[in-house]
Order: C-alpha cells, then sequence, then structure tokens
C-alpha cells in the first residue's frame, strides 16, 4: 500500500500548473502576418480534419482586403455566423460608414470588433495556442491578411440534452430539474436558487488534450475558507490528458483513493448542490456531466435525501431511521444467516431450527457456498440489467425471477431460506439514497461473509469493529468522516439520523462550517406561534 | 515482496477458525433425553427430530421424531455411544425436556446430572420430570398429537398446566441443581406418566383415532429427600405445595357453597410471602397469603347480589385454602419428614446465627415446625352474570 500512495503523491507534486494563456507567445506560437501562411500552419496541425471550415473571403471597398473565416462546424451556430458576421463583412453596402472605415487604413482589427460585429462575446487574438482552444470549443475565428492578430467570435452552439428530470435521484415531491453535460446551464441552474453576491464561481480549465471546464462553487462567508483552498489546491494539482466526468476528479481528489466509503458526495439535483452551499459545502462542476461533486462528504450524508427537507419531519426521521436499519440488513443479512446456521444454532428458536433444518434437507452445498451462489448470481443479474439494452429487460427479469427464485429452489440446490435471505438483502441495498454508499456495502458484504464463515459471530464482531475503525479514520478534506456521530456534537444531531423541524435547525453543521453559523433567527422566535394568530383572527 | 508472503502466511493461521462449523443437516436435533439405570448402567434416550417429516412440504407421513438408545457407564459414554446408531451427531443444544426413571430417582439423580449442567452445547432451561411407574424410554416412546413432536407436545402441556392450573411444577435443570444443592430446601419434580395402550404408544396408529391409545399426561409433585426421591404427593398437596411457595399463576378452586353444592373460584392473582422466625428459641413459619379472584362458576343457590354473600365466598376459600396448606404440611412433616418448601431457607434468612444451631437436625426441626397461616382473599368479579340462572330453573 505505501509503494503506491507515495507513487502518487510524487506524481501529484511534480505537476506543473497548466501553462497560463496570458503568457507572451513566443516566436513559433506567435500568429503569421500572412493569412495564407496561417490557414496553411492550421491545417497542417489540424490534419486536414474535415469538421474544420475555412472560408477565404474578401472585405473592405472593392474587397481588396482578404480575410479568413475558420470554425467548427456542428459546434458553432450557422446562422449567427451567417446573419452576424459574413453579412456584415461582405455585403457592399454602398456609403457604409464601416467600408468608409475599413478603407481608410486603420487598424483594421479594431474596427472590425469596435464597430462590424454584433455579437456579445468577442476577444483579441495572437496566439495559436488561443486559437485552437476558441476553435475547438466551437468559436469562430477571424483572421485578416496582413495583421498578425485576429479575433474569437463567440457563437457557440450544439446539439445537447436539455435540462431533464435526474433519474439516478428521483424523489416525490421536490423540484424536477436535474443538471445536464453542459457547464454553463448547470451554474445557472445553481445561481438560480441562489440569488447572493456571496456565491463565488472560480473556473478551472483541467485536462491537456481535453481541457475541460472545471467550476468551483461556494458561498464566500459561509463555506470554510481552509477547505475552499484545499479544493482549489488538490485542483490545480492534477495534471492529466482528460477529464470525461467528475469521476476522474474525485479520483484524483478524494481523501482516501483505498477506502471503498466515497469521501465526495455527487448528485445531478441542483436542489442538494444549493442547500449544500448554504451549509458551507463546495461543489465542484465538471463540463461534461451532470454529477456534480460536493465537498466535504460525510458518511451520515449519504443517507439523507432531498424529500427529507421537503416533507414532514417525523416521515423523514422515521424513513432516515429505516435507511440505516436497511443498511444494516444489506451489509450483516447474509453473514449473520451464515454464522448462526453453521456455529450458532443454539440462538434459534427451535420451532424456526427445525424448518431451517427441514428446508437444508438435500442441499448439497454448505450455507457460505450457498450463499456465495446466491449473492454472486444477484450480482449478475443486477450488472446484466444495467449495461443490458433497455428492450430485452424484461426478458431478463423474467429469466432472473424464475432462476434464482423458483427453480434453484425446487431442485434443492438451494434453501429456500437462503433466497429469502438474498431477495432481503438486495431490497434493503436498494434503500440507500445514494449509489455510492451501496457500492461499498455491496463489496463489504462479502468480505463479512467470509468473516462469518471461517470464524462465526467472533469473526463478523471483529469485522464490524474493523470497520467502525476504518471510518473512524477517515476524513474528508480534513473533516471526520464519521461527524456528528463521532467525534460526537450535540447540536449537530439534529439533522444526523432524524430530522428536527425545520424551525430547530437555526445553525448550520459545525464541522463544515466555523462562521456564519446561523441560519435563521434565535430558537425561540423560530417556531411558528399559533397564538398571534388567534388574535388576528379575533379582529 | 517477502513482507507481503509473511503477511499472508500469518493470515492463513486464522483459516483454522471452523473446528466447530457444523452445518445445520448435520445435526441430530434432540429435543427431549431420557435417562435411566439399568443394572446399574445408564441408558440413555435421545428424542431425535427428523427434519424432512416436520416439514410439510416434504412429509412422507412416518413419524416426525425417532429414538436412539445406548448403555454405557457414564450418561456422557452413552450419549458418544449412540453415534453407532445415529447418522449425526446428538445435538442437545435445543434441549427441551429431561425425562429421568424413577428408579434412577429412587437411587439418586445428582450424579446423572453433572455432565448436563457441564456441557457447553446445552441451555438450562429444559424442563426436568420423572417418569412414574415407567422407564424414561417408555414416555419418550409415545406419538402424540397436536404437537407431534412429542417433547414439544411435554414442554408445552407442563408450561400450561402449571399457569393455568397450577398442581405440576416446571422445574427447570437450574431450578433442580439449586434446590438439591441448598440448605433448607429439599427438591420435588413433577411425575409424567404414559395412560393406555403401551404397545400401540410408539406407532403412528396411536394418532390416528380421535382417542388415542396410549398419552402422555403429567401427574403430580415427587417428593425428593436429598437426592432420592421418596414419594409421591397427592393433587390436592401438589396444589399446596405450589400455594407455600408461590408458584400460582392463575388457578380454579372449587369451594362449598354456604347451602349445599359448589361455587368454582378463578384465582388471577396469588401472592404468597412466607417468613421465618425464632419464637422463645423455637423456629416459626408465618405464610401470608394475598389473592384475588373472580366467581368462575356458581353451581348452588346464593345470591351473588348480596355483599355478604361475597363475603361469604371469600371467607369459605381462605379456610378451605388454609385447609389444604395445612393437609400438605402435615403429610410433609410427618410422612416423608422433607421440607420441600423451603421453610429453612426463609428461617435460615431471617436468622442466619440461630439456623447454624439447628441446621444439623433440620429434618427433626422441621417435623416439629409452627407454621402460622393467613389467607386474605378479595373477589372482584362475577363475570358477566351476576346470579345464576340456576334460581329461576323451572323445578
Amino acid at each position: 500500500m505505501r509503494f503506491f500512495r507515495k507513487k502518487n503523491s510524487d506524481g501529484l507534486k511534480s505537476s506543473t500548473p497548466l501553462p497560463s494563456q496570458k503568457q507572451n507567445p513566443d516566436q513559433k506560437n506567435a500568429l503569421k502576418t500572412d493569412l495564407q501562411a496561417n490557414i496553411k500552419i492550421l491545417k497542417d496541425s489540424l490534419g486536414e480534419s474535415s469538421d474544420i471550415i475555412f472560408r477565404e473571403i474578401r472585405i473592405g471597398k472593392e474587397g481588396t482586403i482578404k480575410a479568413g473565416i475558420i470554425f467548427t462546424d456542428g459546434l458553432t451556430d450557422t446562422p449567427s455566423l451567417q446573419n452576424f458576421i459574413l453579412e456584415t463583412l461582405m455585403i457592399d453596402n454602398k456609403g457604409n460608414e464601416l467600408q468608409k472605415k475599413m478603407s481608410a487604413g486603420k487598424d483594421l482589427i479594431n474596427v472590425l470588433k469596435d464597430y462590424a460585429m454584433t455579437v456579445g462575446e468577442i476577444e483579441d487574438l495572437t496566439s495559436f495556442d488561443v486559437l485552437y482552444t476558441g476553435l475547438l470549443s466551437g468559436d469562430t475565428i477571424i483572421l485578416i491578411d496582413g495583421y498578425a492578430q485576429g479575433l474569437i467570435i463567440s457563437n457557440k452552439q450544439w446539439a445537447e440534452r436539455g435540462v431533464t428530470e435526474p433519474s439516478a435521484q428521483t424523489v416525490v415531491r421536490g423540484p424536477r430539474e436535474g443538471f445536464s453535460e453542459n457547464i454553463r446551464i448547470n451554474t445557472a441552474l445553481v445561481r438560480r436558487r441562489l440569488k447572493d453576491p456571496n456565491l463565488w464561481t472560480e473556473s478551472k480549465v483541467i485536462g491537456r488534450k481535453t481541457k475541460t471546464s472545471i467550476a468551483m462553487m461556494y458561498l464566500n462567508g459561509v463555506a470554510n475558507d481552509k477547505v475552499v483552498e484545499e479544493v482549489r489546491l488538490r485542483l490545480d494539482q492534477i495534471d492529466i490528458d482528460g477529464i470525461l466526468e467528475s469521476g476522474y476528479i474525485e479520483e484524483l481528489i478524494e481523501d482516501s483513493p483505498y477506502s471503498p466509503f466515497p469521501t465526495i458526495y455527487n448528485t445531478e439535483r441542483p436542489d442538494i448542490v444549493a442547500a449544500a452551499l448554504l451549509e458551507g459545502r463546495v461543489a465542484i462542476l465538471v463540463d461534461g456531466t451532470p454529477f456534480v461533486l460536493i465537498v466535504p462528504a460525510l458518511f451520515v450524508q449519504f443517507f439523507q435525501a432531498s424529500e427529507d427537507y421537503y416533507q414532514r419531519a417525523d416521515i423523514a426521521s422515521f424513513i432516515r431511521l429505516l435507511r440505516f436499519f436497511a443498511l444494516s440488513i444489506a451489509l450483516f443479512a447474509p453473514s449473520l444467516f451464515i454464522a448462526i446456521t453453521t456455529f450458532h444454532q443454539a440462538m434459534l428458536p427451535p420451532a424456526l431450527l427445525m424448518s431451517l433444518t427441514a428446508q437444508r434437507e438435500g442441499v448439497p452445498f454448505p450455507a457460505f457456498v450457498e450463499a456465495m451462489l446466491m449473492e454472486l448470481t444477484f450480482e449478475l443479474l443486477r450488472e446484466a440489467g444495467v449495461r443490458m439494452p433497455r428492450s430485452i429487460g424484461s426478458a431478463m427479469s423474467i429469466v432472473g425471477a424464475f432462476v434464482v427464485g423458483t427453480a434453484a429452489v425446487e431442485a434443492g440446490i438451494i434453501s429456500a431460506a437462503m433466497v429469502i435471505v438474498v431477495s432481503l438483502t438486495a431490497i434493503a441495498s436498494f434503500v440507500s439514497p445514494t449509489y455510492d454508499i451501496a457500492i461499498a456495502v455491496r463489496l463489504l458484504r462479502f468480505a463479512f461473509m467470509i468473516a462469518a464463515a471461517s470464524f462465526g459471530l467472533f469473526g463478523i464482531t471483529v469485522g464490524f469493529i474493523a470497520l467502525i475503525l476504518h471510518l473512524c479514520s477517515l476524513r474528508s478534506f480534513g473533516v471526520p468522516y464519521m461527524s456528528p456521530l463521532a467525534p460526537f456534537n450535540m447540536s449537530n444531531q439534529k439533522d444526523t439520523l432524524i430530522r428536527l423541524p425545520r424551525w430547530k435547525m437555526f445553525t448550520r453543521p459545525r464541522l463544515i462550517n466555523q462562521k456564519d453559523v446561523v441560519r435563521q433567527q434565535s430558537p425561540a422566535d423560530a417556531k411558528p406561534d399559533p397564538t398571534n394568530r388567534n388574535e388576528l383572527e379575533g379582529d | 515482496m517477502k513482507r507481503y508472503v509473511f503477511v499472508l502466511l500469518i493470515f492463513s493461521l486464522f483459516l483454522t477458525g471452523c473446528w466447530d462449523r457444523r452445518e445445520l443437516n448435520e445435526l441430530a436435533i434432540t429435543l427431549a433425553l431420557g435417562i435411566d439405570k439399568i443394572e446399574g448402567e445408564y441408558e440413555v434416550s435421545a428424542q431425535v427430530v427428523v427434519p424432512s417429516e416436520v416439514s410439510p412440504k416434504s412429509s412422507t407421513g412416518s413419524s416426525p421424531v425417532t429414538l436412539f438408545r445406548a448403555k454405557g457407564e457414564t450418561v456422557y459414554e452413552a450419549l458418544r455411544k449412540m453415534t453407532n446408531e445415529s447418522p449425526r451427531k446428538i445435538y442437545p443444544g435445543h434441549l427441551r425436556m429431561l425425562v429421568l426413571g424413577e428408579e434412577l430417582a429412587k437411587e439418586g439423580i445428582s450424579e446423572s446430572l453433572d455432565l448436563l449442567a457441564r456441557d457447553w452445547e446445552l441451555r438450562s432451561d429444559f424442563y426436568v420430570v420423572i417418569a412414574k411407574d415407567k422407564t424414561a424410554t417408555e414416555i419418550l416412546n409415545v406419538s402424540t398429537t397436536i404437537e407431534n413432536i412429542p417433547a414439544n407436545k411435554m414442554f408445552n402441556t407442563l408450561k400450561t398446566s402449571e399457569s393455568s392450573l397450577a398442581s405440576t411444577k416446571g422445574i427447570t435443570l437450574d431450578e433442580l441443581i439449586a434446590d438439591l444443592t441448598s440448605e433448607g430446601k429439599n427438591a420435588v419434580l413433577t411425575g409424567i406418566e404414559v395412560k393406555g395402550d403401551q404397545e400401540v404408544g410408539p406407532s403412528k396408529q396411536n394418532v390416528e383415532t380421535i382417542t388415542p391409545s396410549a398419552t402422555i399426561t403429567y401427574d403430580y409433585l415427587a417428593v425428593f429427600k436429598g437426592n432420592k426421591l421418596i414419594g409421591w404427593l397427592t393433587e390436592r398437596e401438589s396444589r399446596g405445595y405450589n400455594d407455600i411457595t408461590n408458584s400460582v399463576k392463575s388457578t380454579v378452586m372449587p369451594i362449598s357453597c354456604p347451602g349445599e353444592g359448589e361455587a368454582s373460584i378463578e384465582v388471577i392473582d396469588f401472592n404468597t410471602d412466607m417468613k421465618g422466625k425464632f419464637k422463645n428459641g423455637s423456629p416459626e413459619v408465618d405464610l401470608t397469603i394475598e389473592a384475588e379472584g373472580n366467581v368462575g362458576a356458581v353451581e348452588c343457590k346464593i345470591d351473588l347480589k348480596e355483599t355478604e354473600t361475597i363475603d361469604t365466598l371469600e371467607k369459605i376459600y381462605e379456610k378451605e385454602l388454609k385447609g389444604i396448606i395445612n393437609e400438605t404440611i402435615d403429610t410433609l412433616q410427618n410422612k416423608y419428614e422433607s421440607d420441600i418448601f423451603g421453610f429453612g431457607k426463609a428461617i435460615h434468612r431471617s436468622n442466619p446465627k440461630e439456623w447454624k444451631k439447628i441446621k444439623e437436625q433440620w429434618n427433626e426441626e422441621f417435623s416439629e415446625l409452627t407454621v402460622n397461616i393467613e389467607v386474605n382473599m378479595k373477589l372482584h368479579n362475577t363475570g358477566t352474570l351476576s346470579n345464576s340462572f340456576l334460581k329461576r330453573v323451572k323445578e
């Protein structure tokens, strides 16, 4: 383990900061004055890619000036290119103010920029690096013969998925909006929920080849500065060729890469991100994925669904307790079954013992092998269900239910009780509101089954103690993972295992946020007072 | 690399952890054990469940239990010898009944109980009973109905009769050993017997008729002196024993009406307070009984609307209960000379110094002991009727 970790940290340290685009272009990088030379360099380096369109035009009075327009087909908004760039430049309006200015032999680039381009976002261009980044992210480039300078006109537009309902975290009550693949839409979705000037967005570009936009969002003054600084530092240390999903970032910046437990939360719901920002957490948005990362993430956070906060506190608390119960079933049910039936038969009530024994008559495998077979079959079914084309899904569920449920028992290969245990485990593992924590439980379940098969309850107990120790040793961006349970914090219990009514939760979580802790007015005023209302009605 | 190999080797030490691992279908689940002594040797019989016959799905209709028998110098040896006959090792973790043969009980039971108290697989919450006039094997060899596992039938019958009639007493191994070892109290055990045709008992035919040819029923209490069985109590005396030792949960007691006929009192709460003391240097025991009950059935012509009638019934109950208790104490003091009530214990608790003086000759002292009895009965309800319809029945 140490060997790997060392190598990893060395790798991070040796990484150099990204070459800034503001650097003075060296000789090779600088644009040439000759338009034809520039176009040749571009064509050579882009390898004659068919989606890059070069259009040479003549502008100015009597078309004396040669210009080149370069854009990426499919990433650029062609109507706006037509209407606002080509038309203004090429249509020869006699007596037009612009034509006069063009021919006056002034700095043509600035004239175009200031008078001609009826587009919102426009930038100067002197180096090939900037040109490539702009061109390949959908901007239109204008080069003019005789100038070692150009213009980047931002008219990106490409086909993309709109804001749809999130599929991984569904709610009965709550907003139906989910993040999409476009980082701008995503920041907008968060901004719409938090119209606070202190909501700060820091942008970064990570990935030498992919040049993926990353945005860090936090509430300045609410988020812990040290955490913000730490996130910034870890993001800056990333040196990788490509970022295709926020999972890349997650793995590169998480605290304990070898732990099965996630120390970074991810969500596709803007309301969860907004709530996390209000608690003083930091959100990391990555272009190209609807999954937004939230740090620091605590163990209990993975058992809190957004809906907990939208429905009544009593049912929310009940469901939250139910989730922890489901966690223990998903983690321990098969191992406890193995341990009790093979080591501690005395723990079973006599009637149950006899019923289980009767079922096991003729079953050829030991309970452990039986459980392993069933669990693996279930994992197979589950994986097949995720990867398979939707249209043949029903076929697989029929086969699955038939093989696992009925045939195995009737053939006497698996006892019926084991099918019940495995199904119960499966149901319980689907209860957790986040997929990530369910993965940890899924993996650890097998470890516990092995411990139970070799040492019985003793093995489970030792494994459980080891698990608790491991969980308590984890940290997420400096915050103990098991807090507020360990270290115990009384005031944070209001939103841990249960959720108190909103008017009881008047401070932000303690360890995540250290300043500006008060969410609402003082607790005494917070509770709705029915007597006031009665007086009003009496008037 | 060497280090990892070393760590792996250390872990492999733990792989030997499965020494007591047994699959469910490697167990011979034993629900009842019988111990007899025949010609100086122990004969142990184990009533083992046949799992496939218990499940309604795979049952073929043959007996749900089977009986293994083996003889040996000691109980343990006999149990192990059973593997000659049984395909699976006897698993006594769920033992519900231990039946001791009457012959064995007359010779002394302590020696045979040691294994059962010592073995870690056994829980000590099973009932111990004595096979009256029979061997334990004969008791375990009768098929039963409703509860088709005879051990369960014995267990549940004892539990029910103990709590709703109180003429038997379910005594677990723990309690028995406590009685056998403590000063100033002798043990009792409930007797069990087979009524009817012993020949048909073991077969399935036994339970195919409405009235089984042979049935297992409980008798009354067996009196021990030391670890030897010395005699049996009658039903009245068994009830008296439970009254004295505060073991009544609920019972029904018939009393005679003021005029003629009978009435039944349903006792719903019964509390006996036993206090020992020394009066003028000689030990005495005070029994204070607080009972509450309902008028359960009236088979005579009395007016229950009158509170005096209720008072009278209470008085009669108190008097008759005193009678039963006196009779019981009398039998034990004079016939068996065995303190099964724990009077000695009560005296010991109240005055340990004086107790030491009389401890040695307690059996004689017990026969001379004065017991003061006070009974308070409170009747609450008369059920859904006030006066019995008997009064209105046409002549």
